[in-house]
């Protein structure tokens, strides 16, 4: 029965593309969204690698130099997610005698799934970055 | 309908649904080539930014004449673009096109005239991502603090 053989046939391109688009949808995911991902990453390392660095020049050992540290870092203008957000919730630590390392983290970097999220990713991936920078640094370079 | 007019009908219409499942899928991989290249150069400027902006940081701030505050620039832009402070002639970017007059040092000084802080940002650079361009100005941009020795009576070597 040829008409019945045909009427079964019908559907399949349908079938074949909705495959197609989840698997399409996870390699657009996989190079948009994994591409912004490592972008923040990127990003929110080099901010707290800066920020380290400027907590550190200002410990003196006393509370106004953990003050003027606090400061230097909120002072910082970078930004992250290609340069749009400012960065939220810094936390920054320095060593028990307030004049050796401070520690910079930055762990509230969300960023908002787009693709991978139809194919049954998360809505948002944080992706926290920390530095630590001695007060003291040693200079290999003139 | 004979079976054989409705063969030639199918084929019609698996002609037109390749076409526009093919149009979409084209046009998908084509954003994500673009956008996927695009998101791959940006994270290497930020990258470079980063690493200059650190050389920057802790580098001799020598200013014993208006030349060698441009020299020191210089050296700074070439460590974003080369990773390297005096590259050799013909050494490759890190970043595909980039050049160091694309690359902006701005020192930011204190009442004082000693620098507390440099800031390095990309200007004016446009990736080509075969299906479309991107321009970048000003991003990415780090802010360092200055932690190297200042010597302002210092000519550059």
């Amino acid at each position: 029965m040829r008409v019945r053989q045909n009427s079964k046939e019908t559907g399949f391109v349908l079938i074949a593309m909705s495959i197609a688009m989840v698997l399409l949808l996870a390699v657009m995911g996989m190079a948009f969204d994994f591409g912004r991902i490592y972008i923040a990453r990127n990003e929110a390392q080099v901010f707290t690698d800066a920020a380290a660095m400027a907590a550190a020049s200002k410990l003196d050992g006393t509370d106004a130099g953990l003050d003027r540290a606090r400061q230097a870092v909120a002072r910082l203008p970078m930004r992250w997610n290609l340069g749009t957000k400012s960065f939220t919730g810094v936390v920054v630590q320095f060593s028990p005698d307030k004049r050796s390392w401070a520690r910079v983290t930055a762990p509230d970097n969300q960023v908002e799934i787009t693709f991978l999220q139809a194919v049954g990713g998360p809505a948002v991936f944080t992706v926290p970055a920390h530095s630590v920078a001695s007060a003291k640094p040693v200079r290999l370079i003139e | 309908m004979s079976p054989l007019r409705q063969r030639r009908n199918q084929r019609g219409h698996a002609l037109i649904e390749l076409a526009v499942s093919a149009g979409v899928m084209v046009a998908c991989l084509a954003g994500t080539v673009q956008f996927g290249y695009t998101f791959y150069i940006y994270n290497q400027l930020v990258t470079a930014v980063g690493n200059g902006g650190r050389y920057a940081s802790l580098r001799t701030y020598r200013a014993g004449a208006l030349s060698d505050v441009e020299k020191g620039k210089t050296a700074i832009r070439n460590m974003v673009v080369y990773g390297d402070t005096r590259p050799a002639p013909e050494t490759l970017p890190q970043v595909a096109n980039l050049r160091p007059e694309q690359v902006q040092v701005e020192w930011v000084m204190d009442e004082s005239a000693r620098p507390v802080a440099v800031n390095v940002s990309i200007e004016d650079y446009t990736v080509d991502a075969a299906f479309g361009m991107f321009h970048f100005t000003g991003k990415p941009a780090v802010e360092y603090p200055f932690v190297g020795r200042f010597a302002p009576g210092e000519r550059e070597p």
